[in-house]
């Protein structure tokens, strides 16, 4: 009997020092949730999101973890598959909140779906990291003020009209020298959704104000043969075609382009020089690229060259979009610095307040990020000129956005 | 005049991937009675397999052979081990394979990945003539489009098994009693349809890079092909293609060109209602019971 009460005494010793230790662990883990496609029509940048989320909570844990108020924190990443459906995005971030008392959310990959999030994190005082251009269409002073909805949303890509200025600017810049005369024609080839109407309005603007005279052709998505809208534009006879948006429709209508020798030079938005090698893409025309944010594969800054080494050595597949992972990636690190400046997990209006005076070193970009007061991040943009004739030779500009809006754009 | 003609020419090219889809449906939904929403993803499995075999140095064409087989293969064990339980039921059938739809596009991307695919063009070339653009390889998609139009034609109108496939079709319980075995009839055509969603697959992405998803927005034009034409009726299939082919070639010229689509499916639509029987005339398509 005596022996009987001895081993019930350990056993409960011991299960409330093991409870005790979960206890602690959990307490220092900073939790932090991740809602991006894994499955669906999104998941090429779903994908990314979830791939620069790992490799930044792996390389804090690794160095350590984050020092908060005394305790250090690793962090823990909760990540959850929206399906490419804003209803599996709102109960994913429903339940990230609720059920599992997340910090801060990192996702998803379109306006719509961002924005519902924000419903739910604004109200539960949750921090989320957002890359998407188009929420500077409802970041005003109203929203992100301190009892505003989006207080706690943070949009992590430069707004569409400084991304669109610097693109157009960098395009018109490369391709130049390389054309017997100075194109003042161009056609801008854009899916037509909600996203590719929002980015094509905003560029359409900036190639007006560098002196183009613009055709704006839109396509139906989900398109895969382009050769008769293809036949439509080269009866246009333009200078430049631009392939706005997205880098898997570019990436299918530029070879059917090239067969049709539809234009004297290209420009494709959102195609890694590393895809276009990896493809061996080869054209006798001048062709630019552009990369969001940065160009895996061509970038000029040693930063960017190891992260995108470390991002495909964690398993990350090579896709069209990889660079876009590095809209999620550096605020990360921002985060745990505005953490470890307030020194409480517990005060979310310090931390926003912190990320807002912040200047942060990021891979991203060669001068420090900030936020503007709107919540919205300003970086430069990279465009590559591919040497004609090869697949992997470029040639690199990096192009400022431009001080204001272009006349005729209602910024945002 | 240049650019009509050129693009009559990319709607015989537009036409032709159309028509291979169109046919596999119209056979496996008309004549087989099985509506199955997943063979947009047999035709992905096909691109993937070519994909596959072509960058571990097949040669394309023998890689082509083998998505066939491949594809073929794979419709026979889904028939047997899944659609032969919704014969009778073939609403429960489409249910099923729109939920094996998503399953085989999630299975693709777990064994590769979800990025898109594409291969170096296995003919290349651009011939020029009197200024119009023909590209080498849709032409040779047109070429075989027409042998397996004319194989498919005369196999079911003019062969003995297709003789049998069409009483089997028009009254299977009489087809039975005379001895023809209607089951393994059912289970020929689907394979017979697999197997050509396998080479459309292939030439897909000889033509267009592909991604797992690729089925699910081909499907659609495929159906449309079907009960344009007629279902089970080849000959409509090749009609009901050719319009869509020209559909898009003419309003991507001289409509909205974000409409394209749309055209397409309005034509669809107003041909459903004159004609519901189809263009050409077909089944009824699946017994309900």
């Amino acid at each position: 009997m005596k022996n009987l009460k001895l081993g019930a005494a350990l056993t409960a010793s011991a299960f409330l020092a093991l409870s005790t230790r979960v206890v602690l662990a959990e307490d220092q883990e900073l939790k932090v949730g991740v809602v991006a496609a894994e499955s669906g029509s999104f998941v090429s940048a779903g994908n990314t999101i979830v791939a620069a989320a790992k490799l930044a909570a792996k390389q804090i844990n690794d160095a350590g973890g984050i020092k908060v108020g005394g305790t250090t924190y690793t962090v823990k990443l909760y990540i959850r598959d929206n399906r490419t459906d804003v209803n599996v995005t709102i109960a994913a971030a429903r339940e990230l909140v609720d059920d599992v008392g997340v910090k801060a959310i990192w996702g998803t990959e379109t306006h719509d779906f961002s924005v519902s999030m924000a419903k739910i994190t604004g109200p539960a005082k949750v921090l989320q990291f957002s890359g998407n251009s188009s929420l500077g269409a409802v970041l005003d002073d109203k929203a992100v003020a301190p009892a505003g909805w989006l207080h706690y949303t943070f949009q992590t890509e430069p707004q569409e009209w400084q991304r669109s200025g610097s693109t157009a600017k960098g395009v018109l810049t490369l391709l130049t020298p390389l054309l017997p005369q100075a194109p003042k024609h161009s056609v801008v080839f854009v899916g037509n959704d909600a996203t590719g109407q929002y980015l094509s309005s905003h560029y359409v603007k900036a190639l007006e104000a560098e002196g183009q005279q613009v055709d704006l052709v839109k396509y139906p998505p989900d398109t895969t043969d382009f050769s008769p809208l293809l036949t439509r534009i080269k009866g246009m006879n333009p200078d430049v075609v631009h392939f706005w948006y997205n880098g898997d429709s570019t990436l299918t209508a530029f070879p059917q382009a090239l067969k049709l020798a539809v234009a004297p030079a290209y420009f494709l938005f959102g195609v890694d020089p590393g895809i276009y090698a990896e493809r061996h893409l080869k054209s006798d025309k001048p062709v630019t690229l552009s990369c969001v944010p940065v160009c895996w594969g061509a970038s000029p800054y040693p930063a960017v060259q190891d992260y995108f080494r470390n991002y495909f050595e964690l398993g990350a597949a090579k896709g069209p979009q990889s660079s876009v992972s590095l809209l999620y990636y550096d605020y990360f690190f921002m985060y745990a610095k505005a953490l470890e400046e307030v020194g409480s997990l517990d005060n979310p209006d310090a931390v926003v307040d912190a990320m807002l005076k912040m200047k942060y070193q990021g891979v991203v970009s060669p001068v420090p990020l900030t936020f503007n007061p709107h919540h919205q991040v300003t970086f430069a943009t990279e465009v590559c000129l591919v040497q004609p004739g090869t697949s992997d030779q470029f040639k690199t500009a990096v192009e400022q956005p431009p001080a204001a809006p272009p006349a005729g754009d209602p910024g945002g | 005049m240049q650019i009509l003609i050129q693009q009559l020419v990319n709607s015989l090219s537009v036409a032709s991937v159309t028509i291979l889809i169109g046919i596999g449906i119209t056979l496996i939904f008309g004549l087989a009675g099985i509506v199955n929403f997943a063979h947009g993803e047999f035709l992905m499995i096909g691109g993937m397999a070519t994909w596959f075999l072509v960058t571990s140095g097949w040669n394309f064409f023998a890689a082509l052979a083998a998505a066939m087989v491949l594809v073929g293969v794979l419709g026979f064990v889904v028939e047997r081990g899944l659609f032969r339980f919704t014969l009778d039921r073939p609403m429960n059938g489409f249910i099923m394979s729109i939920g094996l739809s998503v399953i085989l596009q999630h299975v693709v991307i777990r064994v590769f990945n979800e990025v898109q695919k594409t291969i170096p063009d296995p003919v290349g070339g651009v011939w020029v003539i009197g200024g119009v653009d023909v590209i080498a390889m849709r032409a040779v998609v047109v070429g075989l489009t027409a042998v397996v139009v004319a194989v498919t034609y005369f196999g079911i109108s003019r062969s003995r098994y297709g003789m049998a496939l069409r009483a089997s079709i028009a009254d299977p319980d009489t087809a039975a009693l005379m001895g023809i075995p209607v089951r393994r009839y059912v289970t020929g055509v689907f394979v017979y349809g697999s197997v050509l969603a396998g080479l459309g697959g292939a030439l897909m992405i000889a033509l267009f890079p592909i991604t797992p998803f690729t089925g699910s927005v081909v499907i659609i034009r495929g159906f449309a092909v079907s009960l344009i034409g007629g279902l089970g009726n080849v000959g409509g299939a090749v009609l009901g293609g050719l319009i869509l082919g020209l559909v898009d070639g003419l309003s991507a010229e001289y409509g909205f060109p974000e409409w394209t689509d749309a055209y397409s499916l309005v034509v669809m639509i107003v041909i459903l209602i004159v004609r519901p029987q189809g263009l050409l005339g077909g089944t009824l398509g699946p017994r309900a019971t």
